[in-house]
């Protein structure tokens, strides 16, 4: 048992914990906090497979830009919290079965499953081989990936952008 | 002149076509238009004899279908048989045409009565004309329609409509053998044309359980149409049509098709003793069973039926007994004399507007001109000596004496007696003996010419068949082939023996009807005899019985079956359907979320299924 | 055990990827549903980087898609709830089942 498998299972379990809390929390805002939580334990979970670049990442743009999105919609938009009840609907069932049955698969599918060896340098340099990766191999999908971030900010604006003209129309 | 064969039956379709379309507006000249349009044909047809007679046969056929390898062809054939089938069909065609413009006078529908007769007269034509089984079975089948239409042209009664859908199911049964036969000729031959089945008969190219079965199913379509047993009831109540409709086509023509239908086919049926022996017997047999229900019959027109279906019978005796000649001389002799008495059946029922026999009497004196032509008619019918039918009577006595069948000899023999004796019958009761008290007056001439035309007919067609002349008859039918049988010379004394059993027949009715005093005789005798033949053996009854009682207890079952299982099944089925249906529509709500619940439910069955199926990537 | 092995990963991913389904199947909170969809993203990121370190061909290949990933989920994120904001214009509302225009 070392100090690798501890820190994965803690983490792996506030990653849960987090997950169940926006399941079952009710306030819209809580259950965002939640998730935070769950975004902070997948970044560490990064860290222990060796991928440091990512984990800082995750926690930029997850636990901080994201999250911080997902707040400002909560806020710009009205809310009666009490409308979730607790009831079971029909939908929820088949949707649970549904997601139920494709975890028992999935876990079959996955149980026990160990390919090969581990990788033992990857933390190596992590952020700087990534960078040359990404300035070589991975050129033309990092542009578009720019052109993609461009365009969805643009469309994102012009979504969002109160239209008088189309307020008036209906 | 036969070239322009192909022309022969285009008339009467023009007929058909324009009476038709024009039948509200020309009704007045509707008659003239059609005895125009079978009056060319006549014409043409005799042109094409005398051609025949002179030249070979002539051939023109035409590519019409494709298929394969195999072309399906039209066209015309002009054999001896079809030429002298050519003449007697639009011979009799145009003298009914004729008589029907005074018998039809009165009709509402004139127009339409001649349509029908034209496309009739086009459907026989043509099926004379057939250059292979496939032309043939397509006229035959319009025959059976042109027949259908003209059965129930009354049809606002109730009889004629049953009388119609009667002749129809009961030659369609028939004609199902017919196709039957047709298609299993064309598997093993490989060709729908005459020339070809007989070529490959004639070098084995069939089996011969094969050729059995061909000419019995052929021969099934033969009885249908002709109204051989067991299928003959149809040919009675089809006298519900109008007189001149029995006399073109359930005298002279249609039901002589059957006959023509062996007569085409000979060579098949030669190469099979077993198809000939049915052929002969199954005539026979019809023969005396329809003279014998004729002996009892109160009305006119079924009294000639049954006298119809028993010469019929008579003609598939003479082929099936190797009488070639013989067959075909009677049925052109038949043809003549038939149309004839059913001419003036209908003459006598114009005039005296019933068909019962027993309300008529003392006819001869009123009807000066039918009732000579009618006791014509008898006269050649029974065989009397010097008119047509004594000589082919005793063409068939011949050829089945010489088969060797001395049953069936005999049978035939006794036929002829009941022949004239149910004639001569008919003869003195509606023509001698006391009179009505009522005033006829003899029908006009229109009536009577086309009558008088098939009265010389009925007297000297027989000369052209008799060896008194050379039999020029049977040397045209031998010519150009040469697998047909010779004519077959019966004994010395066979013709004396004829001519006794027709005096006989004729003397006994004289005996039995001649005599009465009385008009409103009462001889209705209820001994069982008589009543089996007034009721015709019962055959209808039979029928009856076995096929619709019969149809009915297996409907009973069937309706059970179909109420309690099956539609329990579809209903289950149904309503299984409806559930799984509401099922689906609740997926149907419009909500994303719900979609994409059904999606991975879906995509975890597909790869449950997947694994199941394969075991998956890993194992 | 010194090491926690692929099969520990790959289970946490899938934890986590159907909590984020079944949330994103049942919540009525359309900012809900969208937030569990970057569960479900992260949950692949997940094991975009364990294979990268225990799979077949280790390398850096599945951290760079990692970070691919990421970059289209922050995208989605942010036309998402552009989108979401031009919907409660017009309805007045962000609950997932009142938006049945599909159903029309």
């Amino acid at each position: 048992m070392t100090g690798e498998v501890i820190a994965f299972f803690v983490l792996a379990i506030v990653a849960i914990m987090g997950g169940m809390l926006l399941l079952h929390l009710s306030n819209v805002v809580h259950m965002v906090v939640a998730l935070v939580f769950t975004f902070l334990a997948i970044a560490g979970i990064f860290i222990t497979l060796s991928a440091e670049f990512v984990a800082a990442v995750q926690v930029l743009i997850y636990s901080g830009a994201v999250t911080i999105i997902m707040l400002f919609g909560i806020m710009l938009t009205r809310h009666d919290d009490v409308s979730e009840k607790k009831q079971i609907k029909s939908s929820t069932l088949l949707a649970a079965g549904g997601v139920g049955a494709f975890f028992l698969l999935m876990f079959f599918a996955i149980n026990g499953m160990s390919v090969s060896e581990p990788a033992t340098n990857l933390h190596v340099d992590n952020t700087k081989r990534i960078g040359e990766l990404l300035y070589t191999n991975y050129l033309i999908p990092f542009e578009l990936i720019s052109v993609l971030l461009l365009a969805a900010l643009i469309g994102a604006i012009i979504l969002a952008k109160r239209d008088d003209k189309q307020e008036e129309k209906p | 002149m036969v070239h322009y064969a192909f022309m022969i039956p285009l008339f009467p379709l023009l007929s058909f076509l324009l009476h038709l379309l024009f039948r509200k507006r020309v009704r007045s000249i509707a008659p003239i238009l059609g005895c125009i349009c079978t009056l060319v044909p006549l014409v043409l047809s005799v042109g094409v004899l005398i051609a025949r007679f002179q030249g070979t046969t002539y051939t023109k056929e035409i590519e019409w279908l494709s298929l394969g390898k195999t072309a399906i062809t039209m066209g015309v054939v002009i054999t001896p048989l079809n030429a002298m089938m050519l003449v007697i069909v639009s011979l009799v065609s145009f003298l009914v045409h004729v008589y029907s413009k005074e018998y039809m006078k009165d009709s509402e529908r004139l127009g339409t009565y001649y349509s029908y007769l034209g496309l009739f007269t086009f459907a026989m034509l043509g099926l004379v004309m057939s250059v292979n089984v496939v032309q043939l079975y397509i006229f035959w089948e319009l025959v059976g329609v042109g027949s259908f239409l003209l059965i129930g042209f009354h049809y606002t009664s109730l009889a004629a409509r049953a009388a119609a859908k009667k002749a129809f199911i009961m030659t369609r049964i028939g004609d199902v053998g017919l196709l039957i036969g047709i298609i299993l000729l064309y598997w093993k031959t490989g060709s729908f044309s005459f020339a070809a089945i007989f070529q490959s008969v004639a070098s084995g190219g069939i089996s011969q359980e094969m050729i059995t079965v061909t000419a019995l199913l052929i021969f099934v379509g033969a009885i249908g149409k002709s109204g051989q047993l067991p299928l003959h009831t149809w040919l009675p109540d089809a006298m519900e049509g109008p007189t001149p409709v029995s006399a073109l086509i359930h005298a002279a023509t249609m039901v002589a098709a059957g006959v023509y239908l062996v007569a085409i086919m000979y060579p098949l049926f030669l190469a099979s003793s077993v198809a000939m022996t049915t052929v002969a017997v199954i005539g026979g047999i019809t023969a005396i069973f329809a003279a014998s229900i004729g002996l009892v019959q109160d009305d006119l027109k079924r009294v000639l039926a049954y006298s119809t279906v028993s010469q019929l019978g008579y003609m598939m005796l003479a082929l099936g007994s190797g009488g070639y000649d013989a067959g075909v001389f009677h049925l052109m002799t038949h043809a003549f004399f038939k149309a004839l008495l059913f001419l003036a059946a209908g003459s006598v029922i114009h005039a005296v507007h019933t068909q019962n026999i027993r309300e008529m009497g003392g006819l001869w004196n009123k009807l000066k001109f039918t009732g000579p032509l009618f006791v014509v008619g008898a006269l050649s019918l029974s065989g009397f000596p010097l008119f047509a039918g004594f000589f082919s009577k005793d063409a068939i006595f011949a050829a089945v004496y010489h088969d060797g069948r001395y049953v069936l000899f005999f049978i035939a023999l006794l036929t002829a007696f009941l022949t004239s004796l149910y004639m001569f019958r008919l003869v003195f009761l509606v023509f001698f003996g006391p009179a009505a008290e009522k005033i006829y007056r003899e029908n006009s001439i229109i009536l009577l010419a086309p009558m008088v035309v098939l009265g010389i007919l009925a007297v000297v067609a027989g000369y052209i068949g008799s060896s008194w002349f050379g039999a020029p008859l049977q040397r045209f039918l031998h010519d150009g082939t040469t697998s047909l049988p010779l004519e077959a010379h019966g004994p010395v004394w066979l013709p004396y023996v004829a001519i006794l059993i027709s005096l006989a027949g004729i003397g006994v009715a004289y005996v039995r009807y001649g005599r009465r005093k009385d008009f409103h005789h009462e001889n209705t005798s209820s001994s069982p005899v008589t009543m089996l033949l007034k009721n015709k053996y019962y055959v209808d009854e039979v029928y009856g019985v076995i096929f619709v009682k019969g149809a009915a207890f297996i409907g009973t079952i069937f309706v059970f079956v179909e109420r309690y299982i099956i539609e329990g099944m579809v209903g289950t089925l149904a309503s299984t359907v409806q559930w799984l249906a509401k099922c689906g529509s609740a997926f149907q709500n419009g909500q994303v979320q719900r979609y994409g619940a059904v999606a991975i439910t879906g995509l975890a069955l597909m790869l449950l299924l997947f694994i199941v199926l394969t075991g998956g990537y890993l194992q | 055990m010194n090491n926690v092995p692929l099969s520990g990963y790959l289970l946490l991913a899938l934890v986590l990827f159907c909590i984020g389904l079944f949330g994103a199947l049942t919540k009525r909170n359309a900012v809900i549903v969208l937030i569990s969809i970057e569960l479900m993203l992260n949950a692949v990121n997940i094991n975009l980087v364990a294979f990268a370190k225990y799979g077949e061909n280790p390398g850096l290949t599945g951290q760079i898609f990692a970070l691919f990933t990421m970059t289209v989920a922050a995208a989605e994120a942010a036309v998402g709830l552009a989108i979401l904001m031009a919907l409660y214009r017009k309805r007045k509302s962000v609950h997932v089942d009142e938006m049945n225009h599909l159903k029309q």
